[in-house]
C-alpha cells in the first residue's frame, strides 16, 4: 500500500513507496504525527500572536497591518494618479470612482490584519460580503496589498496606455524589493506569498464583480455612450444650455444615477437648491451673476493663479479627487503612517469624494440650471466670456469642485486635525507648487471659491457645494469600522 | 464628296451659328424677344459690413436646418428691424437706423431678444395690442415673445398660458380661425432629438395650438398633429379661396419613412382633417424645406413652390378649386432652379428659403430662393448660389442673382426679401449657416450713391380692429394697367423666416391705381367681406384701417 505524504511545501509533492520493513513502518508514523504537529502548531501559534476578540471571522490571521508601513498604498498611488491623468475617459467623476475602488479593494484586501477592525460589507450599498482570509491562513500584508492594488488598477483602468500597463507590472513585479523593509523574505515563504496574492486578487475580483454594477462600469463602452446620447436637455427660463466656445453635449448626464457607495448620503445632504431665477436687474439671481462677472473681468494676480491652480482638468492634471489623493499621500509618507492606518483613510476619503461626484451630477442635472457665461451673455454683456478657462460641458448648481473638495476636507480633518497646516505638492511638476494651507478647510474653501474666479460658477453653488460635501464627509467618517465590543 | 459635305457644314455653320448664339444670349432689357418683354434687373449692394450687421448662425446636429430672420417695425418707424437667429450662438436683435431711401444702417441692441438655441422667428401681433411680438423657434422650448413698445420684448409663455414644449422646432404658421378673436398656433418640429445616433423614422409630432376660450389671450395645451414628417415649413394658406386657410405643410423626406406633403383642414371646434389621395390629395415626397405661394395666374388661387434638394417644385390647381389636386409647372415655368446657375458647380441644388416678390418694381412677380449645402454633403452642391428669377407675363422666369449682384455662396439657409430703408424697393437678408448673415440693398437701375427705382410701387399696411390687428388670412388686391394682382397677408411660410408690415406690390408703369381688401373670412368674389376701392398714387405707402379706409402711412 502506498501511502501519500506531503510536507508543507505544496509545490514538492513527494509520494514515498513504504519500507517492507518494521522500522520503516516505525519511522512513517513517527513522521506523520511531526507533520500532524507542524500543521496545527502553526495557527495556533499565530492566534497566539493576534488580539481580535472570538466573534471575528478572521481572528488572528497573520500578524498586524500596523506593523507595515504604507509605502505599498502610496506608491501605487503615486503611480495611479498620473495614470488617470493620461487615460482617455477619466474625467473628474469617472476619475473619483477609480479611486475609491481602488482604496476600498486596499482597505479589504488586508481588513483581517487590522485587529478590531470589520469590514464595510453590510454597510455599502448592495456589497453583501467579500472574499475572506481564512483563519487559520498566514498572509503577508503587504503582499496582499500589492496583488490588490495592482489587479484593481488593471481592472479600473483597461484602456490606460501602454507604458502605463508596463509600469503597473513593473511596479508589482519589483515592490518587494523596492519596499524591502515592508518585504521580509524570512516571513515571505513561497506559501505566504501565494496565498497573499491569490487572497489579494480574490477580493479584487469580486470587489470588481460588485462595481461593474453601478452604473459608472466602461465609462466609453457603446452601452453607455448610446445611453448617453439619448438624453435630451430640458427647456425653459434659467435651463442649462451648451456653452461656448465649443458648444459641447452634456457630460456624462446619467452618472448621478450611478449607485453611491453610501446609500442615504445624497438623500441626508442635498443641498438647498440655487436662488430663484430671475432676469430682472437687482434680483438675488442678477446680483449673483453679477458678481461672477465683476471678479472675473479683472482678476487679481492671486486669484488667477488660484483659478488655475484648483482647475485640476481632466487630461492635464489627475482631476480634483486625484489633487485631494496626492495631498493625503503625502501627508501618509511624511507621517511615516502605516499600512493599516493609509488603508483606512484612503478608504474613507475616496469614498467621500466619489459619492460626492454621484450626488452632486444628480443634483445637477436635476436642477439643470445655466452657467454664468449663458446668463451674463443674455442680460448683461452679450460678449463676455469667463476669461481663464472653458467653461465645462455640463449643468451649474451645484459645484462639483466645492462638493468633493468640501468632502475631503472633512475626512482629512478627523484624521489630521482641523488646524493642521500643511504642504500642497499635487503641482510641484508644473512650477505652481509647492502651497502650504493652514487647514484643509482651508484648503477647501479656496478650491470652491477658484471656481468664481475662474467665472464659471455662481456663488451659491460654491457655499451650498463645500456645505453639501461636508455632510457626505461626515457620512463617510460614520461608517463603521471598528468592531463593537 | 467628303471635301463638297464639308463645305457645306461650313456654309451652314456660318449662317446658322450667330442666330444660334443671338437667340441664346439675354437681349437688353426692354427688347422684345419672342413674345415677351424681358425683365429688367435690379442691382443689389452688399452692406452687411457697412451696415453694421454682424451675426453668424453655427452649431452642429441641432443646426443643420434651421437659420431664419424675421423683419419687423417695432418702433413705429416704418422701417423694419432684424431679428437674427444665432443658432448656438445668442440670436442678435439689429434696430434699423438706415436713412430713408439711402444707405442700410443697423444697431445692435438689446431688446429681450437676445436667446439660446434659436432657429428661426415670425413676427406676429398675437395679443391684438397693436404691437408686434415675435414666435422664436428654437431647439428647445418655443418662445412666445411680447412686444412691449419701442423695440423691447419679454418673454410670454407664462401669461398666455403657452406650453413651449421641449422639441426641435423648426416651422410655424399661425392665422385667426373663422370668428376666433384669438390666434391658432400651428408649429412644425423635426427630429426626436434622443435618436441622434439613428434618426431615420424619428419624426416627431407637429403641435396646434387653439386658442383657450376667453378675452384674454391664452392657448389650450398642445394638440398633436399626427402623423409628422419632419417639417421644414408651414403656411396657414386659402388655397381654394373659401375664405377658411387650410394648413399646409412641406416635410423632410430624408428622415420620414411613408410620408409626404401634408394638408390640413383645420376649423374651429372641428378635429383636424389632413387631405388624403381620395380628397384629390396626390401623395408628394420631396426633401421639403421651404414654402411660398403668390397669386400668379390672376385667377385668384395662389400657386406653391416648394423647395428641395434638386427640383424645386411650383405647384398649381389641377382640378379647379374644389379639390386640391396641384400638378407641377416649375419646368415649364423654368423655376426648377435644380442645380447652380454659377460657380461651376454640376452638382444639384439644396434649396431653402424661398420668398415671391417683385424686385424690380415691374407688375410681375419674382422668385427669391435662399440655397447652401446641407453641411459636407459630397453628392449636392457646394459652391450653391442662391436664385433671382425674374417673372414676367408669359409666365417664364429668368435668372438675374449674377447680373443683379446678388451672389451668395455660403450655405444659405432663411432669408427675406423686405424694404429695409422705406424707398419701396426689396431689399434682401440671407442667413448663412456658419457664416455671417448678410444685407444687401436694392438700388433699382442705379448705383450705391444715387439709387434709381425702375417701376413704381405701392406698400399697404392693413388695419382692423379687434384681436386679428394686421388682417391675417386677409387678400390684398391692386388694380393698375388692366391687372389686378393679390397679395395674401399671412404669418408662416419660407425657412424660419417670416415678417408681418407692408405689403408690396410693384406698378411697373403705371402711376396710379386701385386697391381692396377682402377681410379675412372673405369669399374669393365676396361681396361683403370686402371694403370699397380706393384709390392710390404710386410710389407711396398706405395704411387701410378696415373702419377708416385708405390713408398715407406715418411713422
Amino acid at each position: 500500500m502506498a501511502a501519500l505524504t506531503t510536507v508543507l511545501r505544496p509545490d514538492v509533492l513527494v509520494l514515498r513507496p513504504p519500507r517492507r520493513t518494521v522500522s520503516a513502518a516505525l519511522f512513517a508514523s513517527l513522521f506523520l504525527a511531526l507533520v500532524l504537529v507542524a500543521v496545527l502548531a502553526v495557527p495556533l501559534a499565530t492566534r497566539a500572536q493576534s488580539t481580535s476578540v472570538a466573534g471575528s471571522a478572521n481572528a488572528g490571521a497573520s500578524g498586524d497591518a500596523a506593523r507595515y508601513s504604507a509605502a505599498v498604498a502610496t506608491e501605487w498611488f503615486r503611480v495611479v494618479l498620473p495614470a488617470i491623468q493620461q487615460t482617455p475617459g477619466q474625467s473628474p467623476p469617472v476619475a473619483a470612482r477609480t479611486l475609491a475602488y481602488l482604496s476600498l479593494g486596499l482597505y479589504e484586501s488586508i481588513i483581517a490584519g487590522i485587529p478590531g477592525q470589520r469590514s464595510l460589507t453590510g454597510q455599502l450599498s448592495e456589497l453583501d460580503s467579500l472574499p475572506a482570509a481564512q483563519p487559520n491562513e498566514v498572509l503577508h500584508w503587504p503582499t496582499v496589498a500589492n496583488a490588490t492594488l495592482a489587479a484593481l488598477t488593471h481592472m479600473l483602468l483597461p484602456n490606460a496606455p501602454a507604458d502605463w500597463n508596463a509600469r503597473f507590472d513593473a511596479l508589482e513585479r519589483n515592490m518587494p524589493v523596492a519596499q524591502s523593509a515592508d518585504f521580509d523574505p524570512a516571513q515571505r515563504t513561497p506559501e505566504v506569498i501565494i496565498r497573499s496574492e491569490t487572497h489579494g486578487r480574490l477580493v479584487a475580483m469580486a470587489l470588481m464583480t460588485w462595481a461593474r454594477t453601478d452604473g459608472g462600469h466602461d465609462v466609453l463602452g457603446p452601452r453607455r455612450v448610446r445611453l448617453d446620447s439619448q438624453y435630451v436637455s430640458p427647456s425653459g427660463p434659467g435651463a442649462w444650455v451648451p456653452t461656448p466656445p465649443r458648444f459641447v453635449r452634456p457630460l456624462l448626464p446619467n452618472w448621478g444615477s450611478n449607485r453611491p457607495f453610501m446609500p442615504a448620503a445624497q438623500q441626508r445632504c442635498a443641498p438647498s437648491g440655487p436662488p430663484h431665477y430671475d432676469e430682472s436687474a437687482g434680483s438675488p439671481f442678477y446680483r449673483e451673476a453679477e458678481e461672477v462677472r465683476r471678479v472675473s473681468v479683472e482678476p487679481t494676480e492671486e486669484q488667477r493663479r488660484i483659478a488655475l491652480y484648483w482647475a485640476d482638468d481632466p487630461g492635464k492634471t489627475p482631476t480634483p479627487a486625484g489633487h485631494w489623493a496626492w495631498i493625503l499621500t503625502d501627508l501618509l509618507r511624511d507621517r511615516k503612517a502605516n499600512l493599516a492606518m493609509a488603508a483606512e483613510r484612503y478608504a474613507r476619503m475616496t469614498i467621500a469624494m466619489s459619492d460626492a461626484f454621484v450626488a452632486t451630477w444628480k443634483v445637477k442635472y436635476e436642477v439643470n440650471l445655466l452657467r454664468p457665461v449663458t446668463y451674463v451673455q443674455l442680460v448683461m454683456d452679450s460678449n463676455w466670456v469667463p476669461p481663464l478657462m472653458e467653461t465645462p460641458a455640463f449643468p451649474e448648481y451645484p459645484s462639483g469642485h466645492s462638493v468633493q473638495s468640501g468632502a475631503a476636507a472633512a475626512v482629512l480633518e478627523n484624521f489630521f486635525g482641523s488646524d493642521t497646516e500643511f504642504e500642497d505638492r499635487t503641482h510641484n511638476d508644473r512650477g505652481w507648487g509647492p502651497r502650504r494651507f493652514k487647514s484643509f478647510r482651508a484648503a477647501a474653501e479656496e478650491a470652491a471659491l477658484s471656481r468664481l474666479y475662474a467665472g464659471i460658477h455662481f456663488r451659491s453653488a460654491i457655499d451650498h457645494g463645500v456645505k453639501q460635501g461636508r455632510c457626505i464627509g461626515a457620512q463617510a467618517l460614520a461608517l463603521v469600522t471598528r468592531e463593537a465590543h | 464628296m467628303l471635301r463638297a459635305v464639308g463645305l457645306l457644314a461650313l456654309a451652314l455653320l456660318w449662317f446658322v451659328a450667330p442666330a444660334i448664339v443671338r437667340s441664346q444670349a439675354l437681349p437688353p432689357p426692354g427688347e422684345r424677344a419672342g413674345a415677351a418683354t424681358v425683365p429688367r434687373v435690379p442691382h443689389f449692394v452688399d452692406e452687411t459690413d457697412a451696415a453694421g450687421v454682424q451675426s453668424r448662425f453655427d452649431g452642429d446636429w441641432e443646426y443643420t436646418v434651421g437659420g431664419g430672420v424675421a423683419a419687423f417695425d417695432c418702433d413705429g418707424s416704418g422701417l423694419p428691424s432684424l431679428f437674427i437667429a444665432g443658432g448656438v450662438n445668442r440670436s442678435k436683435f439689429y434696430r434699423n437706423r438706415s436713412v430713408r431711401g439711402g444707405a442700410l444702417k443697423f444697431v445692435q441692441e438689446r431688446a429681450g431678444l437676445e436667446l439660446t438655441s434659436t432657429l428661426g422667428a415670425y413676427p406676429i401681433d398675437l395679443d391684438g395690442d397693436g404691437t408686434l411680438d415675435l414666435v422664436v423657434l428654437r431647439v428647445g422650448e418655443a418662445i412666445l415673445m411680447r412686444g412691449l413698445g419701442d423695440c423691447r420684448f419679454a418673454r410670454a409663455n407664462e401669461l398666455w398660458s403657452f406650453q413651449g414644449g421641449n422639441q426641435w422646432t423648426t416651422a410655424f404658421a399661425a392665422a385667426w380661425l373663422g370668428a376666433e378673436q384669438h390666434p391658432t398656433l400651428a408649429f412644425g418640429t423635426y427630429i426626436d432629438r434622443s435618436q441622434q445616433d439613428f434618426p431615420w423614422g424619428h419624426c416627431t409630432d407637429n403641435q396646434l395650438l387653439r386658442p383657450a376660450a376667453g378675452d384674454r389671450l391664452g392657448f389650450a395645451p398642445p394638440y398633436a398633429l399626427k402623423p409628422g414628417y419632419c417639417a421644414l415649413g408651414m403656411m396657414f394658406s386659402d388655397w381654394n379661396r373659401s375664405g377658411m386657410p387650410a394648413l399646409r405643410v412641406t416635410n423632410d423626406r430624408e428622415y420620414y419613412k411613408a410620408g409626404q406633403e401634408q394638408l390640413w383642414r383645420i376649423e374651429p371646434g372641428v378635429e383636424p382633417h389632413l387631405f388624403a389621395a381620395g380628397d384629390g390629395w396626390k401623395p408628394l415626397q420631396i426633401w421639403g424645406m421651404g414654402i411660398t405661394s403668390a397669386d400668379l395666374d390672376g385667377t385668384g388661387y395662389p400657386a406653391y413652390f416648394l423647395t428641395s434638394m434638386a427640383d424645386n417644385k411650383l405647384q398649381v390647381l389641377a382640378a379647379g378649386a374644389g379639390r386640391p389636386e396641384y400638378r407641377d409647372i416649375a419646368f415649364a415655368s423654368g423655376v426648377t432652379a435644380h442645380r447652380p446657375f454659377a460657380g461651376g458647380d454640376v452638382h444639384p441644388s439644396t434649396a431653402w428659403h424661398a420668398q415671391f416678390a417683385d424686385v424690380n418694381n415691374d407688375g410681375w412677380t419674382d422668385l427669391f430662393v435662399v440655397k447652401g449645402n446641407v453641411g459636407n454633403m459630397p453628392d449636392f452642391a457646394m459652391l450653391d448660389p442662391s436664385n433671382l428669377l425674374l417673372g414676367g407675363p408669359d409666365g417664364r422666369y429668368v435668372e438675374a442673382a449674377p447680373e443683379a449682384g446678388l451672389l451668395n455662396y455660403q450655405r444659405g439657409r432663411g432669408g427675406l426679401l423686405v424694404d429695409l430703408n422705406g424707398d419701396g424697393m426689396l431689399d434682401a437678408v440671407i442667413v448663412n449657416r456658419w457664416d455671417r448673415a448678410k444685407v444687401w440693398r436694392n438700388v433699382g437701375a442705379g448705383s450705391a450713391s444715387a439709387p434709381q427705382p425702375i417701376g413704381h410701387w405701392l406698400q399697404i399696411r392693413l388695419r382692423q380692429d379687434g384681436g386679428n390687428r394686421d388682417a391675417v388670412g386677409a387678400w390684398l388686391e391692386v388694380e393698375a394697367s388692366g391687372r389686378v394682382q393679390r397679395r395674401e397677408q399671412m404669418v408662416g411660410g419660407g425657412h424660419a423666416s417670416g415678417t408681418l408690415g407692408f405689403l408690396h406690390v410693384g406698378l411697373g408703369e403705371a402711376t396710379t391705381a386701385r386697391v381692396r381688401v377682402l377681410w379675412p373670412g372673405a369669399k374669393l368674389g365676396d361681396q361683403v367681406l370686402v371694403s370699397p376701392w380706393f384709390d392710390a398714387a404710386a410710389d407711396r405707402s398706405y395704411l387701410l384701417d378696415r373702419q377708416k379706409g385708405l390713408a398715407p402711412w406715418r411713422p
